[in-house]
């Protein structure tokens, strides 16, 4: 269906150049050009005037084709801004007011039920970061990492039975209190 | 002596126009400096408003006014809860201009407790686009509007007071109330 109507487009903008042209000929011819848009170097035809010109001047040769354009929706009046505010005020356009908001128990700061709050979850990347940065210098370079587990081990940790065969990664500060063993 | 005194008459009455160029003359702020007359010891507590506004903010007035509405009366503890949670670009902006009016508050306008406040009034307006040339197909052009916008907030101390509702019931007892009224003026 486009490259039918693209088609249909091309044949209308082809016939409304052939008409203008006469027309400049003939100096029958009296355009403006639209109001909102400015044109480029030519004044290009109007495409509101070709279905009254098409029916006087030209009669419809292939009907069944011509006949789909003249259907094209347009509004046939301006909204008025009472109408427009009504639409865009709906109760559904407001945002709607959140009731799932509460005091995280850890920090205090406000999270959503569902979703980690976020100070707590910043804080644990930062560490994190820290551990990875740490984990780096001792990797030295990209696919060196020994394919054992890993342990962080605070000032003052000895590492446990259960930390045997695992790579250690010291971090000189005290534990956190949410880092637990 | 005469003369110097006229003059000094004259200035007095024109500083009370609009004569400093300053941002800070816009008219919303203007109403933080308003001083009222000292209250009598029987009259009710006035209690305190701030006036605060932000100024070209890079966001459509339109999207704004949804935000603002949202806040609306409600209290500020609240209205910042909302907002941080909000996933729009003018939230953040308003939190922030949120946060700095209640500072202001506690700091020069006396209000006791930070969270004794509530919106009282909160809106969005126009500020000063920039135009841009937007190209369209054939040689056409339009002229693009770059949005910005200002937003303008009044906490006022105190519990938020609560909105009276309106039954579709009450509405109907009004309107019949209303044909009930209507009388024949001038008559025996």
């Amino acid at each position: 269906m486009m490259n039918l109507s693209a088609l249909v487009h091309s044949l209308r903008c082809s016939l409304l150049r052939i008409e203008s042209r006469l027309l400049q000929i003939s100096g029958l011819d009296s355009q403006l050009a639209p109001a909102l848009a400015v044109n480029g170097p030519s004044l290009l035809p109007q495409i509101e005037q070709d279905p009254q010109q098409d029916e006087e001047q030209d009669p419809e040769q292939t009907p069944g084709l011509l006949d789909s354009i003249l259907w094209m929706a347009a509004p046939k009046k301006r909204r008025t801004i009472e109408v427009n505010r009504t639409r865009r005020r709906a109760e559904r356009k407001l945002i709607k007011v959140k009731t799932n908001i509460e005091p995280c128990p850890e920090c205090g700061h406000l999270k959503q039920k569902h979703i980690l709050c976020g100070f707590c979850y910043a804080k644990i990347c930062k560490e994190t970061g820290l551990i990875r940065q740490q984990i780096k210098e001792m990797e030295g370079g990209p696919l060196t990492a020994p394919p054992v587990e890993t342990v962080v081990l605070y000032e003052g940790e000895t590492p446990s039975e259960q930390d045997g065969g695992k790579r250690i990664v010291e971090r000189p500060r005290k534990r956190p209190a949410w880092f637990r063993n | 002596m005469l003369k110097l005194q006229v003059l000094g008459g004259a200035s007095q009455q024109l500083s009370c126009l609009h004569t400093s160029i300053s941002l800070d003359a816009k008219h919303w702020e203007r109403n933080n400096r308003k001083v009222y007359p000292p209250q009598l010891p029987e009259e009710p507590r006035r209690p305190a408003e701030v006036y605060h506004s932000r100024r070209q903010i890079k966001y459509s007035k339109d999207k704004m006014w949804y935000l603002a509405k949202m806040i609306r009366g409600m209290s500020i503890d609240e209205a910042i809860a909302q907002l941080e949670f909000n996933d729009k670009k003018g939230a953040k902006i308003m939190r922030e201009v949120l946060l700095e009016a209640q500072e202001m508050a506690v700091k020069n306008h006396n209000v006791e407790y930070k969270s004794n406040l509530y919106v009282a009034e909160s809106f969005s307006g126009k500020g000063q686009y920039l135009k841009r040339i937007r190209y369209h197909g054939r040689g056409m052009f339009g002229i693009m509007d770059k949005v910005y916008c200002h937003y303008f907030v009044k906490l006022v101390e105190g519990v938020p007071p609560k909105p009276e509702k309106r039954t579709g019931f009450d509405q109907a007892k009004e309107y019949v109330q209303g044909l009930k009224n209507r009388t024949i003026i001038h008559s025996l």
